[in-house]
């Protein structure tokens, strides 16, 4: 006789949210702002994205001389081998502007530590990193990261000797960073895929850095900010 | 694909122009709908995402790529504008989708009787069994 199984805990109501986002979408469709395929294909397209293949790319990196070079010189190149086409694999078949082509890997070292932003909106590389986290997004962490980085890294829980230079890399519409942080001590003999396991998104964006026994971001405070917004 | 919109009323919005007045149909859900953490937490679901955000981010990126009708930097602006104006207290994914919705309401690509009248099509049909 089967084994009966207590099924996975689920949200049995429809919730005002998602009815918003039906009707949004069928009348955009049948408006002709897109196709149902369009959306389709777009839809299909996010759930590719994860922080994976950048976490592969650096893991290669910290066991690889050569393949380091190449991340830091080529991004686009680099990712690749973690299986990203950075101009291919859009659904617009040649990179789209939310997506832009180019990649650059940000090499941290004892002495210096990169982090990401970006200050216009939330530009992100999506195609190797996923979704972008919601604080990410705030016009909180946008404007004060580049004003006090070291002040805002701390908050993560990063606190960095001042001896330690920070370069805070602003995203754009063009370019895209992720860090390639220093391999922290204690992982010696590990393989890629345990190396892989401990570059989080957050180090990804540099806001955290790996630890031998932490596989997890931490959970974010999300700030409002008080003035207005102000777009120049 | 390249279709574009016919609808007369549409309108050049910017953000020096942007309405951010409270829109009806809107404000009830603001108000009313019961946001993905209340829902989790009631349910003992963990899933950090409620399963319409992927489809949420398809829209507004089919909207921003296919017919350039809500371009990426204009609609992030103007979610960072609701956001702080409007729509200050709703949690994340459901202030972006308010703020999406905001936005193609206010330049006229969606009209807001049509919305509601959709809304209940939906609502009816998603709770029919």
């Amino acid at each position: 006789m089967a084994k009966k199984h207590k099924p996975a805990p689920m949200v049995e109501e429809v919730s005002d949210f998602e009815i918003l986002e039906v009707a949004v979408r069928e009348l955009a469709i049948e408006k002709g702002l897109f196709s149902a395929e369009d959306h389709q294909r777009w839809t299909e397209y996010m759930h590719t994205l994860s922080p994976l293949p950048a976490a592969r790319l650096v893991a290669k990196a910290w066991l690889d001389p050569e393949y380091k070079k190449l991340a830091v010189t080529d991004g686009v190149k680099a990712s690749l081998e973690v299986g990203i086409d950075w101009v291919n694999s859009m659904p617009t078949k040649f990179g789209t502007p939310s997506d832009y082509c180019n990649l650059r890997v940000l090499e941290d070292t004892p002495k210096l530590k990169h982090v990401v932003v970006c200050t216009l909106c939330s530009c992100y590389p999506r195609p190797i990193l996923g979704q972008s986290p919601e604080w990410y997004r705030t016009p909180n962490y946008r404007r004060r990261l580049v004003r006090w980085p070291r002040q805002v890294l701390s908050e993560f829980g990063l606190q960095l000797p001042e001896d330690v230079e920070i370069r805070v890399a602003d995203s754009n519409q063009k370019t895209r960073f992720i860090v390639l942080p220093v391999r922290p001590e204690g992982t010696e003999g590990w393989s890629e895929d345990q190396l892989a396991e401990i570059v989080t998104r957050d180090c990804l964006i540099g806001v955290a850095v790996p630890k031998p026994s932490k596989t997890q971001n931490d959970k974010r405070p999300v700030h409002p900010a008080v003035r207005p917004v102000e777009h120049h | 694909m390249t279709t574009s919109n016919n609808n007369d009323a549409q309108k050049q919005v910017t953000l020096e122009n942007l309405d951010t007045t409270p829109i009806p149909v809107l404000e009830k859900i603001r108000h009313e709908g019961r946001v993905w953490g209340d829902l989790c937490k009631q349910y003992g679901v963990d899933n950090p995402d409620p399963p319409w955000k992927v489809f949420l981010e398809g829209t507004c990126d089919a909207l921003a790529e296919e017919s350039c009708a809500l371009p990426v930097l204009e609609r992030r602006w103007e979610e960072d504008e609701l956001s702080e104006e409007l729509y200050q207290e709703v949690p994340f994914p459901e202030r972006q989708l308010l703020a999406l919705a905001h936005s193609m309401l206010r330049r006229g690509l969606i009209d807001e009787q049509e919305l509601a009248r959709r809304m209940e099509q939906v609502d009816r049909r998603l709770n029919m069994v």
